[in-house]
């Protein structure tokens, strides 16, 4: 059965599903027997859905008039590397 | 990300090699954004669209040797991830794995007791969701100032996975890492994060 220490070191191993069963046994038990624990797995679970939710988890707009822009310089670039 | 106009990888590259002008749209409007997001995480704001700029045409002229062993956005994405980590090298600024592995403790190890459990539990923070999170006050500037300090391969590895979605296998492949580092690099930003939320609502 890991310790409270191992909960914390493989919490995200847990959360994205990349434990092997056996360990994933063991994890699962320790949660249901330890408050702290699960409450620890659980807000790191809300720290993933709020990173998601902030401002930096959004890439940037890019506007039509940019979108031309970029591929018009990338076409001629290309061209020019053509007749190279 | 979703990018429901965009053909098929099998469709899409060999018109980008014969010059197809609606192809280069479709491309650039489909990834830009994300190659500007991927290059502001490791480089910063300053120089992230001049990055992508470079990566696209590093994109295009290395096009016709693409192997198809991932998908063209993951093939993109690394461009951009290698393109942005030489640019930070040139300007003597390191992007050294070792120190976003780094060896120090997930949670403060003073927190634990001698047998490895807790000692000082984690509190409560009277919030399930993340508005509710968020509603908590100047806890996004928190966030955003906490992501701005983790090195900037976490940085990256966290951008892929928790706000583009990315699988983490892409993600070792964009970051050139083995999987078990792509998952402590991972790891290591969230708790970050998860600490400092944690520190904010104890004020």
């Amino acid at each position: 059965m890991p310790s409270c220490k191992d909960i914390t070191n493989h919490t995200s191993e847990y959360l994205d599903r990349h434990m092997p069963w056996h360990k994933r046994i063991g994890y699962w038990l320790h949660l249901l027997m330890c408050v702290h624990c699960k409450r620890y797995v659980d807000q790191l679970k809300l720290t993933i859905s709020t990173i998601g939710r902030t401002q930096d988890a959004t890439p940037p707009d890019v506007s039509d008039e940019q979108i031309k822009d970029i591929s018009k310089c990338l076409q001629e670039q290309m061209a020019k590397t053509d007749r190279e | 990300m979703a990018t429901p106009s965009l053909p098929s990888d099998e469709i899409l590259i060999p018109k980008l090699l014969a010059r197809d002008e609606l192809a280069y749209n479709q491309i650039v409007s489909a990834y830009h954004g994300l190659m500007v997001h991927l290059a502001r995480a490791i480089v910063g704001s300053a120089i992230a669209d001049e990055v992508a700029q470079e990566s696209w045409v590093a994109v295009l002229r290395a096009l016709p040797k693409f192997e198809r062993r991932s998908s063209l956005k993951t093939w993109i994405l690394r461009i951009v991830s290698n393109t942005a980590k030489s640019r930070l090298r040139h300007e003597s600024r390191t992007v050294n794995l070792g120190d976003a592995l780094e060896d120090s403790p997930i949670v403060d190890p003073s927190r634990f007791k001698a047998n490895a459990h807790w000692a000082t539990p984690p509190m409560n923070w009277h919030a399930d969701t993340p508005d509710a999170l968020l509603s908590r006050t100047e806890l996004s500037e928190c966030i955003s100032s906490t992501l701005s300090l983790l090195p900037p391969v976490q940085r990256a590895a966290i951008t892929l996975r928790d706000m583009q979605g990315l699988s983490m296998e892409d993600i070792c492949k964009v970051l050139e890492v083995s999987e078990s580092n792509g998952r402590v690099l991972l790891h290591r930003a969230r708790s970050r994060i998860q600490q400092a939320i944690e520190e904010h609502l104890k004020r």
